[in-house]
């Protein structure tokens, strides 16, 4: 195992929870695998290996992106077995009808596998998904739109420029249930026939696709070619749209490549020159590695044990709620319980105790700042977004203040917690704040999305928002110093604020 | 007590000072000597200060003092009332026998404001108010030097005090030091107050140099205590805990008045999970399997059980034959005359009575075919014929 943990002979006895030194630097896998989970999956370089433990997802000219994989190849849904909850996903019907709208349209050859599949326009997979529930009205197609957004936030799908292709979380569906899934595609019924297709369908995906230069190599669909035939009314078409940072790596991947002199000018043409959403339908990658790199740690165990401590390692990392100890056997027994510790510190994570429950979170040394997420395919002009945009981590103080904060000053909330049942109003966000209400929306819906909102509707109390269930995952070092920032930032002059200043000053 | 002896002056002076003692602490007097054990006795005062407020001119009678009062029982009432009459809080408007109208005292009704106050923080605001006022006195140029030394000197004692206070507060329990501390220990305002004042003494009294430091020493000295106990308090709490000790308004005012990137800078260096759902095929597929159908079509209504081999092809499309038919029903009806009774028509086998009925209604509701039906009252019931149940009625020619 490469670049794992490095001790640093300056551990905290005293304090280091159940396996993990509190005060030893991470490794690079572990910096990796806590980037994967905070920012979604990781971009990697040409020819540049995906981190032990993790799923590379190779395209044509080798640059790929970096999924972490489960050990003994589990799943989240392992989690049903053990009646432990996963964080709710919202409008889960919707989304995941969505979803197999996707994959009818996007899985074309069924003989491999679902990624990466072709490319689709949205207009079809709308149809399609349409023709799934059976109801055509606007609101049909506008909870559509956003749970297609939905999807490419959370790396399900790549949606850019009106064309649609799987994402990388596709790759993570375990072999056995390709069966299933293909049964599913078969009962979807395909969307009549549409009269009024201005542009074809080949066409629009077409256009949106870079020239495949690299396509020779792995052998390529058909599709690909049609993206020869009329460079020219491509132009007129789809007039430059300007989008992405671009990655220069991937326009230089293609130069070597581009072998037919039939590329050679396009590569060089205008049209060419802003170039569209590269990686979407770059068609033909290839999923390589995806072994947890547990071994070592499992290896000494027998089976019970083994599939013990897999299901506590599944059930701390994806529960949405701290699991009890007296359910998982990986929890109660302090051996294994160890062994947990170590399997978390691999990926940067920690255990974390509410008494009797357990959770995993951050290693505080794992201290980023915020963190560039390498989402799939930026969207059109977003720019660089950070983990957590500064309008979101602006609402979600508000939030805290006003659900925390306030009902402790009153008095309202004698735990020792930041999660509340007093809902913040969203009329207070609204209108007694000093954020513009654009903004607001939305980011209280990629917050709520991210699991660090949650809605209360309105019931005795108004309904709002309270802070979600992510807040479990707060290790005590991080509690205290999100204390302390809501206290410095409040009343900057108050004797607190100095006496933290002075003792953070003081080391 | 100075030794001078007692000429009606100062026994005069003495007794006024006295007398704004007493009426400023009135409310909160059980007898002349001692303070109230109920605290719900000084809110009578503060009822009948109220209504003395409201009373305008007139000021108020006994009756209705009483009346104003009438939440409290008889005799407590009347207990508070003796007691402030004693001690000045309430007199008569004009002094002579048998008034029947009091007036409350100013000094009474201020001191009650600045007990409550004092209630609520302990004393900060106050500290900042005379702080403020003090400062004013000293930038005064009619203020002498003995004033300045004296309320330099009472500064430095109160401040001395306050320190003495929070030190011993930091030494004791935690739940006290909770409670009582934050109304004790002074932002960097007070601090800064207190030194521009000493600073201010200075400059015009450089005499004064010993009272100052003094003053100087204490203002010190109540720093350090304050933050000594927000040390004490910062580390022993648990980590929501030490949110109480920022008062509510505070937390508003934050919320209220914070930019963005303020608010943004909360969270830096925090790290939460980006949205990562699971979507099992199983459940996909079962997301597919329950996804909402909408609603079937209306179904045709019910068909009558009734044989009928009614006219189907008479259902000619066209508008106009539905009239010509409907024409042709009532003249056959009619025949020569204008009008005809319904009952001779519709004495037949029912399902043909409620086909010409129906057709005789239609031809009745469509306003271009000249022909009425006009029902009269009676009503004819045979059970044994058909139709059983039977209305008078004329089919008639109208044009």
């Amino acid at each position: 195992m490469s670049g794992t943990r490095q001790s640093s002979g300056s551990g905290d006895a005293g304090r280091s929870s159940a396996g993990a030194g509190a005060r030893r630097p991470l490794g690079d896998g572990a910096v990796a695998h806590a980037r994967a989970r905070s920012g979604g999956p990781l971009r990697l370089g040409a020819g540049v290996a995906a981190p032990p433990g993790m799923l590379r997802l190779t395209r044509p000219d080798s640059t790929g992106q970096a999924l972490p994989v489960w050990p003994d190849s589990a799943t989240p849904s392992l989690l049903d077995e053990y009646q432990v909850s996963p964080v709710p996903v919202e409008r889960a019907g919707e989304t995941r009808r969505v979803l197999a709208a996707t994959l009818k349209c996007c899985w074309s050859d069924l003989s491999v596998d679902p990624w990466p599949g072709t490319p689709a326009p949205a207009e079809l997979i709308l149809d399609t998904y349409r023709a799934l529930i059976g109801r055509t009205d606007d609101l049909m197609r506008n909870w559509a739109i956003g749970a297609l957004r939905r999807l490419h936030d959370s790396a399900w799908i790549v949606m850019s420029d009106g064309v649609v292709s799987l994402g990388p979380r596709c790759a993570l569906w375990p072999v056995e249930s390709h069966a299933q899934l293909k049964e599913l595609i078969r009962r979807i019924p395909v969307p009549e026939h549409r009269d009024l297709t201005v542009v074809a369908d080949a066409d629009i995906v077409a256009a949106a696709t870079e020239g495949p230069p690299g396509a020779t190599a792995t052998g390529e669909p058909p599709m690909a070619t049609d993206a020869q035939e009329p460079p020219t009314t491509v132009a007129t078409e789809e007039p430059p749209v300007a989008t992405v940072v671009e990655e220069p790596q991937v326009t230089a991947a293609q130069e070597p490549a581009a072998a037919t002199g039939a590329e050679k000018p396009r590569a060089a043409s205008a049209a060419q020159e802003s170039p569209r959403a590269p990686d979407s339908a770059m068609a033909a990658g290839r999923v390589e590695g995806g072994e947890a790199e547990f071994d070592d740690l499992l290896g000494g165990y027998d089976e019970r044990r083994r599939a013990e401590l897999v299901a506590a390692f599944m059930a701390v990392e994806h529960g949405a709620e701290p699991v009890l100890e007296a359910r998982f056997g990986g929890l109660r027994d302090p051996a294994l319980r160890h062994t947990l510790g170590e399997m978390l510190a691999r990926r940067g994570r920690t255990l974390i105790q509410h008494r009797e429950r357990w959770t995993s979170g951050y290693d505080d040394a794992y201290r980023d700042g915020p963190v560039p997420r390498h989402g799939p395919a930026p969207g059109p002009a977003s720019g660089v977004a950070s983990g957590l945009g500064e309008s979101e981590r602006a609402v979600l103080t508000l939030v805290l203040v006003h659900s925390v904060a306030i009902p402790r000053a009153e008095g309202l909330l004698p735990d020792d917690t930041w999660l509340s049942p007093h809902p913040t109003p969203v009329d207070e966000l609204r209108r007694h704040t000093q954020l513009p209400i654009g903004e607001l929306e939305a980011a209280l819906r990629m917050l709520r999305h991210a699991g660090l909102l949650t809605q209360v509707k309105a019931g005795e109390e108004a309904g709002g928002y309270a802070p979600g269930p992510q807040f479990h995952r707060l290790t005590p070092a991080a509690r205290r110093r999100l204390q302390e920032e809501l206290i410095l930032a409040a009343g900057p002059h108050s004797p607190l604020a100095s006496a933290v200043r002075a003792r953070r000053s003081a080391g | 007590m100075s030794e001078q002896p007692l000429t009606l002056d100062a026994a005069l002076s003495e007794e006024a000072v006295l007398s704004t003692y007493r009426r400023m602490f009135a409310a909160l007097a059980r007898d002349s000597g001692a303070v109230v054990d109920d605290p719900a006795l000084v809110d009578i005062a503060e009822t009948l200060f109220a209504a003395f407020a409201e009373a305008g001119e007139e000021w108020l009678t006994h009756e209705q003092m009483r009346f104003a009062c009438r939440a409290y029982p008889g005799d407590q009432f009347d207990n508070r009332l003796r007691v402030l009459k004693g001690l000045g809080a309430i007199r008569e408007v004009f002094p002579k026998p048998n008034q029947l109208r009091y007036r409350a005292s100013f000094t009474s009704v201020v001191g009650l404001m600045f007990i409550r106050r004092m209630m609520d923080d302990g004393g900060q605001s106050e500290m900042h108010r005379l702080l403020a006022l003090e400062d004013l006195n000293v930038a005064d140029p009619r203020t002498t030097m003995e004033e300045a030394r004296q309320s330099a000197a009472n500064l430095a004692r109160a401040f001395r005090l306050w320190a003495l206070e929070l030190i011993t507060l930091t030494t004791g329990t935690i739940e006290e030091l909770r409670e009582q501390a934050p109304k004790l220990w002074g932002t960097e305002e007070i601090a800064r107050r207190a030194q521009s004042l000493h600073g201010t003494i200075l400059t015009r009294w450089p005499v004064l140099d010993r009272v100052c430091t003094d003053l100087r020493a204490a203002i010190y000295a109540y720093s350090d205590a304050s933050r000594r106990a927000a040390g004490r308090l910062a580390d022993s709490a648990g980590t929501t805990r030490n949110l109480t000790l920022l008062p509510t308004e505070t937390w508003r005012t934050f919320s209220q008045t914070a930019s963005r990137e303020r608010l943004a800078a909360v969270l830096d260096g925090f790290v939460f999970d980006a949205p990562a759902p699971w979507h099992d095929p199983a459940a996909i597929a079962r997301a597919v399997d329950e996804a909402p159908r909408p609603a079937p079509a209306q179904p045709t209504p019910p068909r009558s059980t009734l044989p009928d081999q009614g006219p189907e092809d008479s259902l000619a499309s066209s508008p106009s034959a539905a009239i010509e038919r409907l024409t042709e029903v009532a003249e056959s009806l009619l025949g020569s005359s204008s009008r005809v009774a319904l009952a001779g028509v519709l004495r037949s086998d029912w399902p043909s009575a409620r086909r010409l009925l129906a057709d005789l209604t239609t031809v009745d509701l469509r306003p271009e075919l000249p022909y009425r039906l006009v029902w009269a009252d009676d009503l004819t019931i045979s059970p044994g014929e058909e139709p059983a149940w039977l209305s008078h009625g004329f089919l008639e020619r109208t044009a």
